[in-house]
């Protein structure tokens, strides 16, 4: 065999090999979340609320993931650019959609009764649930799940205003929550992590 | 008349014209582009527009409210995280959004808006809201603004 020839059969094998890895790296590297990855040693805890057509309880949906969002309705800005990206996230996720479940709880339970909630989380998508409670439970839900949220002054239109803590909390299909989307994640990257935990 | 005097004319004249031409470029020169007023469900009071503010004058104007036949009132409003890490929402500092002298101000999602309080109509996808914005030195600037949904980022 010629210097030429033997030179050529190794660089064919290196490229073959560099080929292989390749491959291998991506059809087995672990997922990489967009989302922030949180290691729950326990269950999410559990809390029933009240929606427009009757109680909601988180266990209601073991099986399917639950994305938590805390709002309320008369939030006309941050609110509706966070369904609305889970609405697309949603239409991403074409079939599997009904694998995820949105529960809207109220951090304005004063003003947003279970009726506003339904409309409003509807307007959206047609699973979407709001629900809300008194505000005890409220303030017990919201404290469980690290929830920050404050009334404060608004104008004479506009009556008082909520800040809240605007992430989204995913909790997987056997109860533990599992990712937290911080506030502006784009649809394709909430479809991508939910088609995940989707499948595995 | 002699020649003179006609050319010293006419040279007054064109100063003249030029002054005034100067005096008209000066101040404020306000533009709105991509104005669009957010879908939202009937049973949520607020409803939110935004667009971009352009200023291609030479001083600073501010845009100081607005008005609007198809809302109880009108405030402006911006979207901040709270130190808290939170998202909040307050009238704007001053009560108003300065646009300086050769700058674009872009009233975005989750930052500056204008907020209709008490809707007055239905905002779904396709209805047109008449809007008045009010600035300090350019006066009112009427809008018809489309309501539609976002567009990708």
């Amino acid at each position: 065999m010629s210097v030429a020839k033997r030179g050529l059969w190794w660089g064919l094998g290196a490229l073959l090999l560099i080929a292989v890895g390749w491959w291998g790296w991506q059809r087995f590297r672990p997922y990489a979340f967009h989302g922030t990855v949180l290691q729950s040693a326990e269950p999410a805890p559990d809390f029933t609320l009240m929606s427009a057509d009757g109680p909601v309880s988180l266990s209601d949906f073991r099986g399917k993931i639950v994305l938590l969002y805390f709002g309320y309705t008369f939030c006309p800005d941050v609110c509706p650019t966070t369904l609305f990206e889970v609405q697309k996230t949603m239409e991403l996720l074409g079939e599997d959609a009904d694998q995820v479940q949105l529960i809207m709880i109220s951090v304005d339970p004063l003003r947003d009764t279970p009726e506003r909630l339904k409309e409003y989380v509807q307007y959206f998508h047609p699973s979407f649930i709001g629900v809300t409670g008194s505000e005890d439970e409220i303030a017990q839900v919201a404290t469980q799940y690290g929830i920050y949220y404050q009334k404060h002054e608004g104008t004479p239109a506009t009556g008082y205003l909520v800040d809240h803590t605007a992430t989204i909390t995913v909790v997987d299909k056997k109860g533990y929550v599992k990712l937290i989307f911080p506030y502006g994640t784009p649809a394709e990257d909430m479809a991508a992590d939910l088609k995940y935990l989707i499948e595995h | 008349m002699t020649h003179r005097k006609i050319w010293i004319g006419l040279v007054l004249a064109a100063l003249a014209l030029l002054m005034t031409a100067c005096q008209k470029a000066q101040g404020p020169k306000i533009e709105i582009l991509d104005a669009w007023g957010r879908p939202s469900p009937k049973v949520a009071t607020a409803g939110a527009f935004y667009m971009k503010i352009r200023n291609s004058g030479t001083e600073d104007d501010a845009l100081i409210g607005a008005d609007s036949d198809a809302c109880g009132s009108v405030e402006l409003h911006e979207s901040f995280k709270t130190p808290e890490g939170a998202m909040g929402m307050r009238p704007v500092k001053g009560g108003k959004i300065v646009i300086p002298a050769g700058e674009t101000v872009e009233l975005k999602m989750g930052g500056l808006h204008i907020m209709c309080i008490d809707k007055k109509v239905d905002f779904t996808p396709g209805t047109k809201v008449k809007l008045v914005l009010h600035f300090e030195k350019s006066g009112d600037i009427p809008l018809e603004i489309e309501i539609r949904q976002p567009m990708k980022k």
